[in-house]
């Protein structure tokens, strides 16, 4: 168990841990932080804002980043000479804007406030923004420690713009609660349309805010009986001031002692006004009439459901007298409280019969940090940016059933961080997708899937040593890269840990989350690239046989060549360093050959097969256009992608080879493929003939995961597909079209291809090592003719 | 019924002896010819209900024979006394601890022997179905609560006039009753027992109950009753009518220093209920019954808005325990009414709202005598009315829980319509002043009826020359009269 303390990684689980061991009521206000773990990059720090509740502090600013990042240049033909790499492989220095959040107890604000002073470097900033109801209360102390001038702004727009902002840019922030269903939480997918909605904010009392823009928003409805008045009663009730230890109370409780249900007054149910027999009639209802007192539980357990029944209750009446189905409850009274998730969430199913559902939010407790924020920022317009959550930097979500893990009582003594960076191009839908807002991307939930999630972060832990190698092997010339890389090895070995306890940190679990926490822990430790090397190697390699491959497909029938083309992008997809079994052989033999590839292929039938449709359709008029999400460098994109590429050219189908923004693992960068291209251009006047006519374009996806979310796409990206009137989508790859997008529903005709390269997953899509998915998918010709026919 | 009250007052009800003599025949009348018994037992009350004929003595005029008419006499027309038979509706009220003494003394007093059935209704019914049917001899025929209470609102509303009211605390009079409209429905009940039921009424036999909340009447008592150790609910109500709530319920300045402006919450605002007592060093009992009374009344009063409002309704009548001759709670809720619907729904409560359950139970089993066919009106003379006001201003409106209520109805020979020449039905108001809101006349008129009662005694007198025991009749007549005045100036309603 990490939470032991034996862990020694530098991260905020020592901090858990350490606050967890000594009372919080003795806590000392001086205590001592890793401040550089918490407050990050403060030298370059602005924009400050502060939103103060009544227990914790939410502290947001803006820095920047600098880190390495890999990047690729052709030799100048002048000095090509010397050397037979085809380009040079350069590590640069980038600044990139990043987001800081952090949540700390009242109780830590003026060491936080100190720590933040001290370590200030930018004088710029003259303000800070302040939000929340303890705004005014530590106003002159946050003037006076950082001699900044706080700027109060409403918190009910700061709450609103901060929810905004989440929905638009965390995907799987919003989730539904499900206390006995095999995962906790059931995250939804990101809608491309967030408005309008309620949002339910239970504080001390209950705001109930209609939002249907972004800047419009209306409180429409509200409650004196919130939050507030379950601490409060329940003080006076049992004697308990704290109010997790109310909750905790409630959570052991049997409210049917207290509480008056149907059946006590009607001896059973009340069939003619459909009220069954165990229904509450009235909160309390015994309590005047007992001879002796109730247990604390109980008690605490009643007004927990009074309290919770009657939000959900107004929730539901004003949702539907707005017509509003989305539904968001936050503030402190839900805030990582799975006892309040699920009566809220009960209470919501009852009164709705399940038309509304009750979603809350990951990062809730940061909405009014965030909008407070926002506001500051507004010049610097950062709704005009995508964002991205950070997973090395972030805490993730901390809370499940108190009894399942105990931990979760200590957690509001600790510091809570999330960070998000700014990418570098908006992200948007592909216009392709069928229908955007039901779009999911990964195939399996690994939160759902108990044997799944075993299997992958036992993978993944395996595969670590190779990766740390790896990374370690990329920068030869570094004497400190040893250091970075085993502390990289210890913080993706702790995530890796947390997630084995916490499937839904960082919402749904799944194999791409797990490869992109993998990606942003090598980027956090200057590790930009660890496969430049390997790339370059085989890329230089691949180049060489392309003429020759070209020419022997060539030499081939028409409908030899359709068949042999499929193959040689299976063949090449077997070259993948991301899966385990390949890397393994890759590592062994180094000459492993494109020949022996296609021989390791499965035969036909292949465990997914529908070739032979597609090979009906290349007899028909071809293609207007077709977008190629690709995979790998080397053998993959140069002698499996780009001869298959220059048949559909020739056919007289343009392309539109999207690739990633940024390296992961051994996949082709945008970068690099614009290189190869052009040196393929030099030897293929098909190629040539394409870029010159502007009938094969280069895209970045907006990506930089061996996985591919269809609705974060580079805007230009999205531009092109509409320019084009793209009717062909390819996508190749187990990351791209196995492990994300195996099921995802296309408006146009669609290729899913990729090798199985994991003997786990082999079995469980019941095949075995190197099985073949060749899926070819057809849009059915009316979506509503579809429903209606039967299976 | 006041010497009652005044009797029980004076005796601590917690020692109440349940064979107290009772004074029978001034509360169960006519019991000789009672039939189609009912009975409504709640969680603290009972009400009886029963039909019953009344036979009384009715002046007629008749012309004068042609062949006789010659005669002795310049009279145009003869005067006769002749004795009729009317029907009846006897509804009476009391506290559960009487049911023994008052089912004996219906039982011995019982002629009619064609009655088998008694209808039931209420949560007590099935506690005492075998109490009843032992003592009454009567098989216990239990009718749905919720139909009952319907029934019951729906032959108020219809026939008494000046049933409803509005409740305004500060107002000249606290109450301003609201004309009968021609058409009742639809409307909303929200009744307010132990929880909440709120039902949408669409007619006469279409209603749904659309809503409820276990925050009710008894979470009042409940919590009530653990928070200040008071474990009754009308001194609880006591203890609420003097608190301060602002002690004990974090309101809009606690937080924000004033109002917040931009949400348009003023600072009184309760933003959040008991919210201080977190953090309180002190507990005050009545602060404690305050805010809690706050909190229910205000959460109901919400609750029944946004489905009134859901479902288009604008006339919200309020009844069951919780509000039951309870100004403090009439005016809780009537607060919160108004704040949550900008005066757009009106809280409206019942004269007789204690009975519509045992109305209902009646009229269910009275279904084959069709008594929505006739006309009724309320029997000023046997009836007790609405004695609640401040419990500050009359002392005695505390121990009403201790003491008996009757209503009594008479079926009018017709049906009674409307004249069709009303401009506007709805809206006409027979009365030219409304005594009960202008507190000069009132006083006048009352004066002035009192001054007259001597000159009507001696002219009900000198109508029945003939009859020596008319002198004693007419005593009491003097005596019940005078009682209702005075009655009526402290209680104008």
């Amino acid at each position: 168990l990490f939470w032991s303390g034996s862990t020694v990684a530098a991260t905020m689980a020592e901090w858990s841990g350490l606050h967890s061991s000594t009372s919080r009521h003795t806590m000392d206000k001086s205590i001592t932080l890793p401040p550089d773990e918490i407050f990050r990059n403060l030298e370059n720090a602005k924009r400050f804002a502060i939103d103060i509740g009544g227990s914790l502090t939410k502290l947001a600013y803006y820095s920047t980043v600098q880190h390495k990042v890999a990047k690729v240049r052709s030799f100048d033909h002048a000095t090509k000479a010397t050397s037979d790499e085809l380009y040079e492989i350069s590590v640069q220095e980038e600044v990139t804007a990043r987001l800081h959040f952090i949540k700390f107890e009242n109780a830590y604000i003026e060491t936080c406030l100190d720590f933040v002073r001290d370590h200030l470097v930018n004088t710029d900033t003259k303000v800070i923004k302040a939000t929340g109801g303890g705004a005014h209360k530590f106003k002159e102390l946050i003037e006076r420690k950082l001699g900044l001038r706080v700027d109060k702004e409403d918190e009910m727009t700061c709450l609103i713009k901060g929810c905004n902002f989440v929905l638009r840019n965390i995907p799987h922030e919003a989730f539904v609660y499900a206390k006995h269903a095999d995962s906790e939480f059931r995250f939804q997918t990101t809608q491309p349309d967030i408005f309008p909605y309620l949002l339910v904010n239970i504080g001390s009392g209950v705001s109930i805010v209609k939002v249907e823009s972004e800047d419009k928003f209306e409180r429409i409805g509200g409650s004196s009986i919130g939050g507030g008045t379950f601490w409060g009663l329940g003080a006076l009730l049992t004697k308990t001031k704290r109010f997790d230890e109310l909750l905790q109370l409630a959570s052991k409780g049997q409210h049917t002692s207290v509480d008056m249900l149907v059946k006590d007054i009607y001896g059973g149910s009340y069939g003619s006004l459909g009220l069954t027999g165990d229904l509450i009639a009235s909160s309390f209802g015994k309590s005047a009439t007992a001879d002796k007192g109730f247990p604390k539980e109980d008690m605490a357990k009643s007004l927990l459901h009074m309290i919770s029944n009657d939000i959900g209750q107004l929730a539901c009446l004003y949702a539907k007298l707005h017509n509003l189905s989305r539904v968001y409850f936050g503030g402190f009274f839900i805030r990582g409280h799975p006892v309040t998730m699920h009566t809220i969430t009960y209470s919501i199913n009852f009164f709705t019969k399940g038309e509304v559902q009750a979603l809350f939010l990951r990062h809730e407790g940061y909405l009014g940090a965030i909008g407070a924020f926002l506001k500051g920022a507004e010049e610097d317009n950062p709704n005009q940016y995508s964002w991205g959550e950070n997973y090395a930097g972030s805490s993730g979500l901390m809370s499940v059933s108190p009894d399942m893990n105990p931990m979760q009582r200590a957690r509001s003594g600790t510091f809570d961080m999330l960070e998000m960076d700014r990418l570098e191009r908006k992200l948007v839908n592909l216009p392709l997708l069928q229908d955007a807002s039901s779009y999911i991307p990964d195939t399996v939930d690994l939160a759902e899937d108990a044997l799944a999630r075993e299997y992958w972060l036992y993978c993944f832990e395996e595969a670590l040593d190779g990766v740390v190698k790896r990374a370690l092997a990329s920068q030869p010339d570094m004497p400190e890269a040893a250091e970075r890389a085993e502390k990289f090895r210890q913080k993706y070995r702790h995530k890796l840990q947390t997630l084995r306890h916490q499937p839904f940190a960082y919402g749904s679990l799944t194999v791409r989350s797990l490869l992109d926490t993998r990606e942003h822990c090598l980027n956090e430790f200057n590790f930009p690239d660890p496969y430049s090397k390997i790339k370059q190697r085989e890329n230089d390699m691949a180049l060489k046989y392309y003429q020759k491959v070209v020419k022997s497909l060539e030499e081939l029938s028409w409908e030899e060549r359709q068949f042999a083309l499929i193959r040689g992008v299976l063949a090449g997809n077997v070259f993948d360093w991301g899966a385990k079994a390949v890397s393994d052989v890759l590592e062994s033999e180094p000459e492993f050959g494109f020949e022996q590839a296609k021989r390791k292929l499965e035969e036909r039938p292949w465990l997914v097969d529908s070739y032979d449709q597609w090979f009906e359709r290349l007899k028909g008029p071809p293609h207007k256009c077709a977008l190629f999400f690709v995979d790998n460098s080397g053998l993959d994109i140069i002698l499996g992608v780009m001869p298959f590429v220059r048949e559909l050219l020739s056919r007289g189908t343009e392309v539109v080879l999207a690739s990633n923004s940024a390296p992961a693992l051994n996949d082709v960068t945008n970068g690099e493929l614009q290189i190869l291209t052009e040196s393929i251009a030099a030897m293929d006047p098909v190629i040539q003939a394409g870029l010159r006519e502007d009938r094969l374009t280069l895209v970045q996806s907006g990506s930089s995961s061996p996985c591919l979310d269809l609705s974060r796409l580079d805007k230009v990206l999205a531009m092109v597909v509409r320019e084009r009137k793209t009717d062909l989508v390819i996508i190749e790859g187990m990351g791209r079209a196995i492990h994300t997008n195996y099921y995802a529903m296309l408006s146009c005709e669609s290729l899913k291809m990729a090798v199985i390269k994991n003997s786990w997953l082999a079995d469980r899509l019941g095949g075995k090592l190197f099985s073949v998915v060749f899926k070819y998918e057809v849009p059915a010709a009316g979506h509503d003719s579809e429903a209606l026919t039967p299976p | 019924m006041a010497e009652w009250s005044g009797l029980h007052s004076s005796t601590s009800r917690h020692t109440m002896d349940k064979s107290i003599t009772l004074p029978p025949d001034e509360i169960f009348r006519n019991l000789e010819n009672a039939k189609r018994f009912a009975i409504d037992i709640g969680g603290s009350l009972t009400k009886l209900a029963y039909y019953s004929t009344v036979q009384h003595k009715v002046a007629k005029v008749r012309s004068f024979d042609h062949a006789t008419k010659e005669a002795t006499s310049d009279e145009l027309y003869e005067i006769s006394v002749q004795e009729e038979v009317t029907a009846r509706l006897h509804f009476i009220k009391f506290e559960n601890a009487y049911i023994e003494t008052c089912l004996d003394f219906v039982r011995d007093h019982l002629v009619n022997t064609d009655t088998k059935v008694i209808k039931a209704t209420g949560g007590g019914a099935h506690k005492f179905k075998e109490l009843i049917e032992r003592k009454l001899g009567l098989r216990v025929d239990k009718e749905d609560e919720m139909t009952c209470l319907i029934k019951g609102c729906n032959f108020v509303l219809r026939n008494i006039p000046h049933e409803a009211f509005v409740y305004a605390k500060h107002a000249d009079s606290e109450f301003r009753f609201q004309t009968t409209q021609p058409d009742i429905f639809p409307y909303l009940l929200v009744n307010i027992g132990s929880g909440v039921s709120i039902v949408k009424v669409e007619s006469e036999d279409k209603f749904e109950r659309i809503g409820g909340s276990s925050i009710g009447g008894g979470t009042f008592w409940g919590l009530g009753a653990l928070l200040t150790k008071t474990k009754r609910f009308d001194e609880l109500l006591q203890l609420a009518s003097k608190g301060q709530h602002t002690s004990v319920d974090m309101l809009v300045k606690d937080i924000y220093g004033g109002s917040y402006g931009s949400l348009g919450l003023t600072g009184d605002l309760i933003a959040s209920s008991f919210g201080k007592s977190a953090t309180a060093d002190k507990e005050f009992r009545c602060y404690m019954a305050k805010s809690l009374l706050h909190m229910i009344s205000n959460d109901i009063g919400q609750l029944a808005c946004l489905y009134a409002k859901l479902h288009n309704l604008s006339r919200v009548y309020f009844g069951g325990f919780f509000i039951r001759g309870h100004p403090v709670t009439m005016h809780t809720i009537t607060y919160s009414i108004n704040f949550f619907t900008k005066g757009e729904v009106q809280a409206l409560f019942l004269r007789h709202e204690g009975y519509l359950g045992a109305i209902g139970a009646f009229l269910k089993g009275a279904e084959e005598d069709n008594p929505n066919q006739y006309s009724w009106g309320e029997n000023y003379a046997g009836s007790s009315g609405l004695m609640s006001v401040s419990p500050d201003m009359n002392p005695m409106q505390r121990a009403r829980s201790g003491t008996f209520d009757m209503l009594e109805m008479d079926r009018l020979e017709r049906k009674l319509v409307n004249l069709p020449l009303l401009q506007d039905a709805s809206s006409y108001i027979p009365d030219t002043v409304d005594l009960a809101e202008d507190a000069l006349a009132r006083e006048y008129w009352l004066y002035c009826f009192e001054e007259a009662l001597d000159g009507v005694v001696k002219r009900a007198l000198a109508s029945q020359p003939d009859m020596p025991e008319a002198a004693e009749r007419a005593e009491k007549f003097r005596q019940k009269y005078r009682h209702k005045l005075q009655t009526l100036r402290h209680q104008p309603l």
